[in-house]
């Protein structure tokens, strides 16, 4: 009975839970990322996410771009100053970022001008 | 009650996927021949069948004519397919006939191969499913009088299973494909071996020829085109070659081949048997032509069983072909805005289910009109399907000789012969099948090209209206806010309605009733916001709209005119909406109401409630505007937003592709709009559902902390183009009025 058990409990799961598990699978396979959960502010991380929310602000001088990367743990902002795009960031993709850790005015942990490369997300590949 | 709705429609149609896990969804070869053949496969079935109905009106002389007609119609089956293999090389995004008119021949001739395509589909499940069931009766002749309800039963299992998704349904399909196609070759090969000893003769059970015409150029001709329902859906893999794992043209092409090669097969096999065993078909045959052969060969045992369910396994996957592709064209067609925008919407499972839903709508009423009677049924089939052919191939030889790719001249002639052929083939349908049922799809295809045609229009007129740069809100100062609250009751919505108001400080405040009952409670509660009893009149509507357009009269042009409406709802499910329908009535008809806006300040009763006196005002207002596109509703919306008084206004767009959103990003920067945008991930494309999570971050309470949802609405002057807008909108107002200190703007546009 238990594979039937399995079968229907992952069908009573929500859809949110299962794609949180897979986003951690994958972002456990990126070599030297740590957890959103786990990151310390005020030092280095490296951390590895899909990208949920991009924002662009034309007000703050020449412009920021922000993107909220989540990993099944939490989120985290990466954002950009004196930019108003970024090549490459979409919805969906894959984004590993590196820089030291602060916190946004939502009290969310950000990352400001972090160095950054873009990889194929879990759901890509 | 909504989390055992949502665990229901898992258990039936599985975990909703998110728009990545797309890609999985690639078929191989194996799979994909039962996907995209079993309509072409399926159609050995019925193809002798009806050309023997069609002989033996001149008896059983005429039968002899059999064989050498088949021989006609499976070149012509050869040679369709080796100019398909063509389109499939030449458009491996999905050379549909519609894709290829629409490319190479023009808009007209696209949409009238849609609307051949749309009708041949409706066809293809009406037909594929009671010959089905006429396989089911062959076998079980007790239930000749449940066909309609048998028939109706199938559809709804194959729209279930389309529902979850192609893959699965794919692994699923594959069996009874490959099934009938090992029945029918053993069925071949034993009645092969009882031939050698002279073939055993058919009972022909039922079946008494009345020689009612003689053999003449047309009886023959007539024949033929009963046969070419042999072709139908072999244009089916050149429609789904991005479903095809990688290289797809290859993989398609060969595909097609091997499904060519297995239909010609099978169905000259059944053709020479039919003759040899002497079968004869008339309406009143107790078994199909294919079941009558089986009972010959096995001698009425078990193979004779074997074949019949197999055969009605393959026609009711018959049916799935076109459960891939009707929905798929309506999508490539809403996309180019010649069908409502809702058909791009895919589902749960990443497939298009408004397509799903409406083709199998439009079948089962096919089947109920015409009683489940096949012979009926198939004379409206083959219109569509020679009109798309020829037109395909057609758009084909313009394509190789626009572009002159290496070997065009070849692929050029082939597909100029195989239309040629198409088009003689569907003069000769018409001809012959106008009368006994083909008019009604003639007639029924210009219609179905005028509606396209209407709704394109109908778009593009309101996207140049959108974005008439001569009405777009310009940079002079928006106008005030002026307020009217409708005061159902003074209760703890109206109190935080009053919160609300005070905090949004407008230039005028007012309050309407529609009884003075009231107005003592209401002094207590807003004694600086005046209320007036309306004026009588017949309906609510009509009196509110009378009060606010005496209102809007005495104000400035520019200025927003609001109707604040507060309301307590006694549960969070939709039976509230039904309940309070009146007041539901009230906000729908206003959206037509130039220049006036509706706001909705609800309040879910298992919520705190306020004292009713204390109308506290609201500390921090975030003020969310959604968006799809920067055009002037958008840009009248934001202007709206403003007069809120905000302490945070930001736009925020839902569930958009890659490329939609980096479009957007591009226009509001060149806008030059001074308001942050963020584009949000929707990964399963609920975006009511996205959007409660992504108001969470704000943690409104209703009392000091409230979150305005401002949605802009595109209106348009007739009532009966509405429909083709807002969907989204209707769903997002309607699920939002259950989320806590959640206020909900409507600013209508007028287009």
């Amino acid at each position: 009975m238990t594979p039937l058990r399995d079968f229907l409990e992952k069908l009573a799961r929500p859809p949110e839970e299962i794609r949180a598990e897979n986003l951690r699978a994958w972002a456990s396979t990126v070599p030297g990322a740590t957890p959103v959960a786990s990151v310390q502010s005020r030092q280095r991380a490296k951390v590895a996410g899909v990208i949920q929310n991009i924002r662009i602000d034309p007000r703050e001088g020449s412009g920021s771009i922000e993107a909220t990367i989540i990993d099944g743990t939490g989120e985290l902002i990466a954002k950009w100053l004196g930019r108003q795009s970024m090549s490459g960031i979409q919805l969906g993709m894959g984004l590993v970022i590196e820089g030291v850790i602060g916190t946004s005015s939502d009290q969310i942990p950000m990352i400001l001008n972090p160095e950054y490369t873009l990889v194929p997300g879990p759901e890509h590949g | 009650m909504a989390k055992t709705q949502a665990a229901l429609k898992r258990v039936m149609l599985g975990r909703p996927m998110s728009s990545g896990e797309l890609e999985h969804t690639l078929l191989p070869k194996w799979i994909a021949l039962p996907v995209f053949s079993s309509d072409a496969l399926s159609s050995v079935a019925y193809a002798t069948q009806e050309m023997l109905l069609v002989l033996g009106m001149a008896g059983a002389v005429a039968t002899s004519k059999l064989v050498p007609t088949s021989l006609a119609v499976a070149s012509l089956l050869a040679l369709v397919v080796v100019s398909y293999r063509q389109t499939v090389r030449a458009y491996p995004n999905g050379g549909g006939a519609y894709i290829v008119s629409h490319e190479n021949l023009g808009t007209p001739p696209a949409l009238l191969a849609a609307s051949a395509l749309l009708v041949d589909y409706v066809l293809t499940v009406a037909v594929s499913i009671t010959a089905g069931t006429e396989a089911v009766v062959t076998a079980a002749p007790g239930m000749e009088h449940l066909k309609v309800e048998i028939a109706i039963g199938f559809i709804i299992f194959v729209a279930l299973l389309n529902l979850r998704g192609v893959k699965e349904s794919g692994i699923f399909f594959a069996i009874p494909t490959y099934g009938f196609i090992l029945s029918i070759f053993v069925l071949i090969a034993t009645s092969l071996v009882r031939c050698l000893g002279g073939c055993p003769q058919a009972e022909n059970l039922g079946t008494h020829l009345e020689v009612v015409a003689t053999i003449t150029p047309f009886l023959i001709l007539k024949t033929f085109s009963a046969g070419t329902t042999a072709l139908t859906g072999v244009e089916a893999i050149s429609n789904g070659v991005p479903a095809f794992r990688y290289p797809q043209s290859k993989n398609a092409a060969t595909t097609l081949t091997v499904m060519g090669t297995i239909s010609i097969s099978m169905f000259l096999g059944v053709s020479v048997l039919a003759h040899a065993m002497g079968v004869e078909f008339t309406e009143h045959s107790a078994r199909t032509v294919l079941g009558e052969i089986a009972h010959t060969a096995f001698g009425g045992g078990l193979g004779f069983y074997v074949v019949q369910v197999m055969t009605a396994a393959i026609l009711i996957l018959a049916a799935n072909t076109a459960f891939a592709d009707f929905p798929r064209l309506a999508s490539i067609l809403a996309v180019d805005h010649f069908m409502p925008r809702q058909f791009i919407n895919r589902g749960d499972r990443l497939v298009f289910s408004n397509g799903i839903l409406i083709l199998s709508a439009l079948a089962s009423l096919l089947i109920i009109v015409f009683t489940a009677d096949l012979n009926k049924l198939i004379q409206l089939y083959l219109v569509g399907v020679f009109i798309s052919f020829t037109l395909s191939q057609a758009g084909m030889v313009v394509h190789w000789r626009k572009t002159h790719e290496p070997g065009w001249r070849r692929s050029m002639v082939i597909n100029a012969f195989g239309a040629f052929m198409t088009a003689v083939v569907l003069v000769v349908v018409i001809m012959t099948k106008f009368l006994e049922g083909a008019w009604i799809v003639i007639a029924g295809i210009p219609i179905l090209m005028f509606m396209m045609h209407s709704i394109h229009r109908h778009y593009s007129e309101v996207r140049t209206k959108l974005t008439d740069p001569s009405r777009l809100p310009t940079d002079k100062r928006a106008g005030h806010q002026n307020v009217v609250i409708f005061v159902h009751k003074v209760d703890a919505a109206a109190a935080r309605a009053v919160g609300y108001v005070r905090s949004l400080r407008p230039s005028t405040a007012t309050a309407i009733a529609t009884d003075g009952a009231v107005s003592a409670a209401w002094r207590r509660l807003a004694p600086e916001i005046p209320l007036e009893v309306l004026e009588p009149g017949r309906t609510l509507r009509a009196r509110v709209k009378r009060h606010l357009r005496s209102r809007k009269a005495n104000l400035p042009e520019d200025d927003f005119l609001t109707l604040i409406v507060p309301e307590v709802l006694h549960s969070r499910s939709l039976w509230e909406i039904v309940r309070s329908s009146r007041l539901h009535r009230l906000k729908a008809s206003l959206l037509t109401e130039q220049g006036v806006q509706v706001l909705d300040v609800p309040l879910v009763r298992d919520q705190i409630i306020p004292h009713v006196d204390e109308a506290q005002e609201i500390a921090r207002n975030y003020v969310v505007v959604l968006v799809s596109a920067v055009h002037n509703a958008t840009l009248h919306a934001i202007e709206y937003a403003e007069t809120l008084r905000p302490s945070d206004l930001r736009a925020v767009s839902f569930g958009l592709d890659p490329g939609e959103a980096g479009e957007l990003a591009d226009r509001w920067l060149n806008a030059r709009i001074p308001h942050p945008l963020e584009i949000e991930d929707s990964p399963f494309r609920d975006i009511a559902t996205s959007l409660s999570l992504y108001l969470k971050q704000f943690n409104p309470n209703g009392r000091d902390l409230v979150v305005t949802i401002v949605i802009p609405e595109a209106v348009v002057a007739k009532t009966r183009h509405q429909i083709l807008h807002n969907q989204t909108a209707l769903i997002v107002k309607r699920r939002m009025l259950f989320q806590d200190g959640v206020v909900v703007a409507s600013v209508p546009y007028h287009v």
